[in-house]
């Protein structure tokens, strides 16, 4: 079999692609704006096409979608109504329970999140890479007064943060994600710990700062702590404590804590437009 | 590669991306979906040799840069050194290979450039690439994307056919090169 001579002209070719591309991502990395603006610019120009596209593959999906998941949304269905019939009799029990997070929050100084302004923005798109799952796309941008670290809820509580919001549209990073931190104190403690994700599908952790002597209780409700360093605002429920493992070398309380905010099926989040002043954003807390 | 061409190519790879975007982002196995731009990187290696594979690669390694968290640059770079891979691999072998070859071939292409991508991920520090389904994505993302390979290839055959070569139903023709 005759081997090809090769020209030197695909290595050169071949060199300055990955030159590029290692510039590309250097200058990234840093942040160089006219990057951004250059990833904005052309994704707004795809955007008219991606609409178009939308709209013919969105019935496709869902069929899919339906298909894939009909035998877990059943069993989603089975596990909410005996969820619902327990918080039924749990009511009785807890109609104090309103006050009680009142006098606690008031308590606690955690602001007043009827006090933030808000918008709500259709999700648009799920993570487009079989590698980073953690990543929603919402419809919204920085037109709309969205910025970079940004707290976004869903029906329950947080469930993740803006990240590179473009012009009409941004990514959410989902609280899911184990490389997010987010301050978080549990109701009726002062003691801030810092909860990580745990992988699609996954409970949260917190896995530091809660000291063994501080009294928490599965059940309990844990919120953003609203802490100086923090981007978020105080007071928005992130999960429920699910189990508390304690740490005997270094005193300290594990907590394993279900989300509470909704993180499947969702069809609009809502984005609270709060932005922590300069001095407060030094940590993603 | 003429203006014609790249013209072909930004077309298709415009299509592409918005397929991946907007379909097969939603239609998953097992919560994989197919990675057409690197399938699309892997077939224009394959007829449109070393250079125009990488160029190719690069530039569909960029488009979806765009629309990934991970640092912009980093799909370029893995596509274009699979472009040039795949175009040196069709330079080695003969021309009329048959079809199956050629699907064994661009598969191997195709989970070389997922081991490739997390790999340059990992040493540029990019924590979120390598997790527990890594194995899980390679298999499922490769024979998923698989699928598509008779497509991409009619694709890129399109891209960079030049009307004097012809394929038929056993055997495939490349572009001759300059």
């Amino acid at each position: 079999m005759a081997v090809p001579q090769r020209s030197s002209g695909s290595r050169f070719t071949l060199a300055i692609l990955l030159l590029t591309s290692v510039t590309l991502i250097s200058l990234d990395a840093r942040g160089y704006e006219p990057l951004a603006n250059l990833r904005k610019a052309t994704t707004a120009i795809i955007q008219p096409f991606r609409n178009i596209a939308s709209t013919v593959f969105d019935p496709i999906a869902d069929a899919w979608e339906s298909l894939s998941e009909g035998d877990s949304l059943e069993k989603e269905n089975a596990l909410l109504r005996e969820q619902l019939s327990e918080l039924l009799e749990y009511r009785v029990t807890t109609e104090g329970a309103v006050e009680e997070l009142a006098a606690l929050r008031t308590q606690l100084d955690l602001e007043n999140l009827g006090g933030q302004k808000t918008i709500v923005a259709e999700i648009t798109a799920r993570s487009v890479s079989n590698f980073d799952p953690y990543i929603i796309e919402i419809g919204k941008g920085t037109q709309s007064g969205i910025r970079e670290g940004m707290a976004v809820v869903s029906v329950g509580g947080l469930i993740g943060r803006i990240e590179d919001p473009g012009l009409r549209s941004s990514r959410v990073r989902l609280i899911t994600d184990p490389n997010v931190n987010v301050g978080v104190l549990a109701v009726g403690t002062n003691e801030i710990g810092i909860l990580n994700g745990g992988g699609v599908g996954q409970p949260l952790k917190v896995s530091d700062g809660i000291p063994v002597s501080t009294d928490v209780e599965i059940g309990s409700i844990m919120v953003t702590s609203g802490s100086e360093r923090s981007p978020y605002p105080g007071g928005f429920a992130v999960g429920t404590i699910l189990e508390i493992i304690v740490d005997e070398i270094n005193l300290e309380k594990e907590l394993v804590v279900a989300p509470t905010g909704q993180l499947e099926n969702l069809e609009f989040v809502t984005v609270i437009l709060y932005q922590p002043t300069a001095s407060d954003s030094g940590g993603d807390r | 590669m003429t203006f014609l061409r790249a013209l072909k190519a930004v077309a298709v790879l415009v299509v592409l991306l918005i397929l991946q975007l907007e379909l097969f982002a939603s239609i998953r196995f097992f919560g994989v979906m197919p990675e057409m731009m690197l399938g699309a990187a892997v077939a224009s290696g394959w007829h449109g040799g070393p250079t125009d594979g990488a160029i190719l690669g690069f530039a569909s390694g960029f488009l979806v840069d765009l629309y990934l968290a991970s640092p912009l640059g980093l799909s370029a770079l893995t596509y274009a050194l699979i472009g040039y891979l795949l175009g040196i691999i069709s330079e080695l072998i003969a021309e009329d290979v048959e079809r199956i070859v050629r699907t064994v071939i661009s598969l191997v292409g195709i989970v070389l450039g997922l081991v490739t991508f997390v790999l340059f991920g990992e040493l540029i520090a990019e924590p979120n690439l390598y997790n527990k389904n890594f194995g899980k994505i390679l298999v499922v993302g490769g024979l998923y994307t698989g699928l598509f390979i008779p497509v991409l290839h009619f694709l890129m055959e399109w891209v960079f056919h030049q009307g004097n070569y012809r394929n038929n139903q056993i055997s495939m023709t490349r572009v001759q090169r300059n």
